[in-house]
C-alpha cells in the first residue's frame, strides 16, 4: 500500500493500513475466461468497425527491400515474442518507383489470433503473384491454399491451425515494376518477418458437463455474414460448417464476349449454379470443396461427406473428403434435381431418394437391397447407421438396415433425431399442440412432454451427451405466429426457453464439442440468416473447481518465472518442489534466456486434491521463441490452496525441427478409455500407426491400442482399456510432417487413470 | 500505465481506423472483462457485459474527446453502466444502501468469511459493500486507478470518492473477524 502516495495520505491508521495490505495480498486469480470468446468478441468488433468507421484505413505498410527489415527488427528488439513469420522478400525497386510494401500490420505480432482465419496480406504495387504463391512455406509443417483477391495474397490453412503454436511462413516475391515484365524483375534480396500466436485453446474439464436443460445458458450470439444466400448448413467433425451456396456470376472480365447476355447465367449454360463451402463460424468461406453441389451431409466418421452434384437434367451423389478430393463418384444417379441430402448410414453406407422411393448404397456404388418403400417425409439414421426412420406413405416406420425389417412407430411421428447413444426422438402432432416421444428402441418409445395448446414442436436435436433434447417451439399463426427454442431433457423433464423470447429461431444444431448451437433467424432486412449462439454448458464439479485453482496456482507460478522473480515462483513450491528444485529436477529460472511463455499441454486429475499437469515452457533468446520443455507438475492441495509438490522436466527440443505434440487429453468412456493427442502440423498419415505412438504400462510394455488420425484437427485418438494405475504414451520419431520432417525427439508424458 | 500521448493518438486514429480500435480492445480487454466480472461474478455475464462495453465504445468513439484521464476511464464508465442496466429491473438484486448495517443486512457474511479462505474472505466483503463503495474499492485495490479517474468514472468528485474509499475500508475492518488482517499478512 505504501507505494502509493493517495492511499498513504488517506489512511493513516495502522489497522486500516492492515486491511489495505491484506486486500493487496490476496488479490482475487484472474477470472474465467473463455479463450476464444476474446478472439471472437475481437472479430465481431472488427467486422462492425469496418462497416462503421467511415474514413478510409491508413495501413502500415511494411515495405519489402533492404528498408523493410527495419520495422522487424524495432519490433524484436522493442520485446516482441515472435511466435509466427512471414519472411517475404522483394527485390529493390529503381529509384524512381516507390518500393512494392506488404501491409503486415493486421497479422503482425498478433496474440489470440483464431485458428480457423485465413491469413492475409495486401501488397501495395505489382508483385510477380506466381512466385510469391510458389515461394509461401508454412513452420509447422501446414498445407493451406492461396489465391490473389487483387493485390491481397489469401493464405488459407488447410485445416485450422493448432492452438498455442509456434509457426512460420516464408515468401519470396518479386516485385514487378510497372515497366518491367514479370520475367526480368531483378534478383530476390532481403526478408520480411511477421509474426503471430495463435489462441489458445480450453483446458478439458476432468469431469464433463451435463447438457441437462436447466444447467445450459445462451451465451452472446453471432450472425453469420451474407448467410442469408446459404442453405443446408451442417456441421463437421472439427466444429466447421459445410453450406451450399449460389456460385457467383462470372466477372465481366471472364466474360469471352460481348454476347454473353443476360440470358447467359451459369444455370442456364449448364454451368455450376451453387457449391458446397468449407466454412468457419465466423463465416468465412475457407474452401470451394464441391463446385457444382449442393446438399452436403457429413459422414460420422472418416472425414467425409456427401452431396448431389446436378448434370442438366439429372444429379450425382458424390463422395469427397474435406479437402474436396472426390473419394467416390457418381455412387448413386437421380433423373431429377435433389431436395433433401443424403443420409450417412454409418461410414459406408448412403440411403437417398429416387423418385420417392428409397434407396441404399454402398460407396462402390453398389445398391443394396430394400423393400420398395416410399418416403414421403423426414428420414433420419442412428448414427451407428442401424437403424433408419423416416415417414413412408403407409405412416412413420423405422427400418433395421440389418434385416430391412421395419417397426411402425406411433401415427403422425415425424422429425426424427438419433442421439449420440442410440435414442429416437419425434414429435408428434396433435389437435392443439405436440407431443414429445423419446426411446432407446422405436418400439418402446414413449410420450414423455407434450406442448402447451397452441405451441407445435419441431427440429429436434440432441444434445452431445444425450441429456436433452433442443426444439423449435412455434405458436401462433400468420403475422403473429412465433418460434422460440426450447430444452427439454431426455426424460420429457425441465422444459427451459433457450434465447431470447423476442426472436424467431429455426433448425437449431449443436455443435460436436456443444459450445455452440447454430440456427436460423430472421435479419432485419427481412431475410433468414444463420446465426451461431455461445452456450455455456453446466456449472463447474466441485473436480472441475479444483482443476480451475490448481491451474490458477501453476499460472502463478510461471507468471512469475516468465517475469524473473524467483521469491513469487518460489511462493507457489511446497517444501519437496523447492528441494526438487534446488536438486535439478528442472530450472526455475532461464540462465542467459528468458521464458517467454507457456500453456498447459495436459491436466489430469491424479487423486483426491492432486493434479499432474504437464505445462510447456518456451525460452527466448533475444526475443525469438528457439526452444522448448516441458515440465509435469504434481500440484496438491495444502492448507487451502494448491501448491506445486513435486516436478520433472524434458530435455529442451527446438523449434522449427518437426511436429510436436501440443495437447493430451485422457477421456474415461466407461470401462474404457479415449487419449486424444494433437499435434501442431499437418501429419503423413501413413506414419501415424500404432507402431509409432504407443501407450506402455509402468514396466514398458506397449498396450494394445486401437489408433485413428483426424487431419482436420492434426489429431491422433487412441482407444485403449486400462486399468487403474500409471501409464505411458509414447510418440516416437516415426510420426512425419506432410514434408518428411520427423519429430525431433520422441516425446513421452505419463497418463494417470483411475487416479 | 500506457504512455498519455501514445494512446491519445491511437484513439484519435481509432476513429476512423478499424485496426487501431482493435488496438485499443487489445490493450483494454483484459482489464474491463475482469472489471466486469468482478462486478458479476459470473463468466457468461462478465462476457454479454465485457461485449456491449466494446461495442458501446465502438459506436460512440467519435464523441469521445480526452479530459485529462486515461482512455480506460470512459471504458469502466460505460462499464458500470452496462452493468447496471443489466441488473435494472430484475428482481432479486438487492443493492445496500449508503450507510447501512452490513453485518445486520447479511448475518450469513461472518459466517461465509470464516470458512472461505483468505483472499476470497475479504473480496467476499467487498461483494457485499454498497454498489458505490464497492466500485470504489474494486477499482482502487483491484485495478490500481488513481481516485481522480474513480471520480471521473463515478461521476463523483475526488473528495466523494475518498469518503467511500474510507468508509469502505472502515466497514471492512469492523465486520472481518478479528485477527483476520493478521492472518492475512504473510
Amino acid at each position: 500500500m505504501m507505494d502509493d502516495p493517495e492511499l498513504r495520505e488517506l489512511f493513516s491508521d495502522p489497522a486500516d493500513r492492515e486491511v489495505i495490505d491484506l486486500l493487496y495480498t490476496s488479490r482475487p486469480a484472474a477470472p474465467p475466461l473463455d479463450p476464444h470468446f476474446r478472439s471472437y468478441l475481437r472479430a465481431k468488433l472488427m467486422a462492425q468497425a469496418r462497416e462503421t468507421l467511415a474514413a478510409p484505413t491508413r495501413r502500415r505498410w511494411f515495405q519489402l527491400g533492404p528498408l523493410g527489415m527495419a520495422p522487424a527488427m524495432a519490433a524484436v528488439a522493442a520485446g516482441f515474442i515472435i511466435v509466427l513469420g512471414v519472411e517475404a522478400y522483394l527485390h529493390v525497386q529503381p529509384a524512381a518507383s516507390p518500393p512494392v510494401a506488404a501491409d503486415i500490420h493486421a497479422i503482425d505480432q498478433k496474440r489470440d489470433v483464431a485458428t480457423a482465419e485465413p491469413i492475409q496480406i495486401p501488397f501495395s504495387g505489382p508483385v510477380d503473384k506466381t512466385a510469391v504463391e510458389e515461394s509461401i512455406v508454412m513452420q509447422p509443417a501446414t498445407s493451406f491454399t492461396k489465391h490473389w483477391d487483387g493485390q491481397t495474397l489469401v493464405i488459407t490453412p488447410a485445416h485450422p491451425l493448432a492452438p498455442s503454436t509456434t509457426y512460420k511462413v516464408t515468401l519470396q516475391p518479386k516485385a514487378v515494376p510497372p515497366s518491367q515484365p514479370a520475367a526480368t524483375a531483378p534478383p530476390v534480396q532481403r526478408p520480411v518477418v511477421v509474426h503471430f500466436l495463435t489462441a489458445p485453446a480450453p483446458v478439458p474439464p476432468v469431469v464433463p458437463p451435463s447438457f441437462k436443460s436447466g444447467s445450459i445458458t445462451y451465451g452472446y450470439d453471432n450472425r453469420i455474414p451474407d448467410s442469408s444466400r446459404l442453405s443446408n448448413p451442417t456441421w463437421t467433425p472439427d466444429g466447421q460448417l459445410l453450406v451450399t451456396r449460389p456460385a457467383d456470376p462470372p466477372s465481366p472480365a471472364a466474360s469471352t464476349s460481348a454476347s454473353a447476355g443476360p440470358t447467359a447465367t451459369p444455370a442456364a449454360t449448364g454451368s455450376a449454379s451453387t457449391n458446397v463451402w468449407l466454412m468457419s463460424t465466423q463465416g468465412t468461406l475457407i474452401r470451394n470443396l464441391a463446385p457444382g453441389g449442393s446438399y452436403p451431409s457429413v459422414a460420422p466418421s472418416g472425414g467425409l461427406f456427401a452431396d448431389w452434384s446436378e448434370i442438366s437434367d439429372h444429379a450425382t451423389l458424390e463422395v469427397r473428403d474435406l479437402q474436396g478430393n472426390v473419394q467416390a463418384a457418381a455412387v448413386a444417379t437421380i433423373s431429377s434435381r435433389p431436395d433433401r441430402a443424403a443420409v450417412w448410414l454409418g461410414p459406408s453406407r448412403l440411403a437417398y431418394l429416387s423418385e420417392g422411393l428409397l434407396k441404399v448404397v454402398d460407396l462402390h456404388g453398389t445398391l443394396i437391397a430394400t423393400p420398395a418403400i416410399k418416403v414421403t417425409g423426414a428420414m433420419s439414421a442412428s448414427r451407428a447407421g442401424l437403424q433408419l426412420a423416416m415417414v413412408t406413405d403407409a405412416g412413420p416406420v423405422v427400418m433395421d438396415l440389418s434385416t430391412m425389417n421395419t417397426t411402425v412407430l406411433p401415427a403422425g411421428a415425424t422429425g426424427f433425431s438419433w442421439s449420440p447413444n442410440g435414442q429416437l426422438a419425434f414429435s408428434i402432432g396433435r389437435v392443439a399442440g405436440s407431443d414429445l416421444y423419446t426411446g432407446v428402441d422405436p418400439k418402446s418409445a414413449r410420450k414423455v412432454a407434450g406442448s402447451a395448446a397452441g405451441e407445435t414442436w419441431s427440429d429436434l436435436n440432441w444434445s452431445p451427451d444425450s441429456a436433452s433434447i433442443l426444439l423449435a417451439s412455434h405458436s401462433g399463426s400468420g403475422a403473429d405466429s412465433h418460434v422460440r427454442l426450447l430444452l427439454v431433457n431426455a426424460d420429457g423433464s425441465a422444459p427451459t426457453g433457450f434465447g431470447s423470447n423476442q426472436r424467431d429461431y429455426a433448425n437449431p444444431l449443436w455443435s460436436p464439442r456443444g459450445d455452440l448451437v447454430l440456427f436460423s433467424r430472421p435479419d432485419e432486412a427481412g431475410g433468414i440468416s444463420l446465426w451461431t449462439a455461445k452456450a455455456t454448458v453446466g456449472q463447474p464439479s466441485a473436480a472441475d473447481n479444483a482443476e480451475s485453482q490448481a491451474l490458477a496456482e501453476v499460472d502463478k507460478f510461471m507468471q512469475a518465472r516468465i517475469k524473473g522473480d524467483l521469491s513469487g515462483a518460489q511462493a507457489e513450491l511446497d517444501a519437496a518442489a523447492q528441494q526438487a528444485y534446488k536438486n535439478g529436477a528442472s530450472s526455475l529460472l532461464s540462465p542467459g534466456a528468458q521464458f517467454a511463455r507457456y500453456y498447459p499441454v495436459s491436466v489430469q486429475l491424479a487423486g483426491p486434491n492432486k493434479f499432474l499437469i504437464g505445462a510447456r515452457l518456451f525460452i527466448a533468446r533475444n526475443n525469438v521463441e528457439t526452444s522448448f520443455f516441458e515440465e509435469q507438475l504434481t500440484v496438491v492441495l495444502q492448507d487451502q490452496r494448491y501448491l506445486m509438490d513435486a516436478v520433472t522436466a524434458t530435455p529442451t527440443v527446438p523449434l522449427g525441427h518437426g511436429p510436436n505434440v501440443v495437447s493430451v487429453e485422457v477421456r474415461q468412456n466407461g470401462s474404457t478409455q479415449q487419449i486424444l493427442v494433437r499435434f501442431d502440423s499437418d501429419l503423413k498419415p501413413e506414419t501415424v500407426s500404432a507402431d509409432t505412438i504407443l501407450v506402455k504400462d509402468n514396466q514398458g510394455s506397449p498396450v494394445k491400442t486401437r489408433v485413428s488420425f483426424d487431419p482436420d484437427g492434426h489429431l491422433v485418438t487412441l482407444d485403449v482399456k486400462l486399468k487403474t494405475g500409471t501409464y505411458s504414451m509414447v510418440v516416437t520419431t516415426g510420426v512425419a510432417d506432410i514434408n518428411g520432417t520427423q519429430v525431433a525427439q520422441a516425446y513421452t508424458t505419463p497418463l494417470v487413470i483411475g487416479g | 500505465m500506457p504512455d498519455s500521448i501514445e494512446e491519445r493518438e491511437l484513439v484519435e486514429r481509432a476513429k476512423r481506423d478499424p485496426e487501431a480500435f482493435g488496438a485499443l480492445y487489445d490493450r483494454y480487454f483484459p482489464q474491463i472483462y475482469r472489471f466486469a466480472y468482478s462486478r458479476v461474478r459470473d463468466q457468461s455475464l462478465a462476457e454479454d457485459v465485457t461485449s456491449e462495453v466494446f461495442f458501446k465504445a465502438l459506436k460512440n468513439i467519435n464523441r469521445y474527446s480526452y479530459g485529462g484521464h486515461p482512455f480506460s476511464s470512459w471504458l469502466y464508465q460505460i462499464t458500470l453502466n452496462a452493468v447496471a442496466d443489466h441488473y435494472r429491473g430484475q428482481r432479486g438484486e438487492v443493492e445496500l444502501e449508503e450507510g447501512s448495517d452490513m453485518a445486520s443486512r447479511e448475518p450469513a457474511v461472518l459466517d461465509e468469511v470464516v470458512r472461505r479462505d483468505r483472499s476470497r474472505r475479504v473480496w467476499s466483503a467487498i461483494d457485499q459493500l454498497p454498489k458505490q463503495q464497492r466500485a470504489a474499492m474494486v477499482l482502487k485495490f483491484g485495478e490500481d486507478r488513481k481516485i481522480d479517474e474513480i471520480a471521473v468514472i463515478l461521476g463523483k468528485s475526488s473528495g466523494a470518492v475518498k469518503l467511500l474509499l474510507h468508509r469502505g475500508v472502515e466497514r471492512l475492518r469492523r465486520e472481518l473477524p478479528q485477527g483476520e488482517a493478521e492472518l492475512g499478512t504473510p
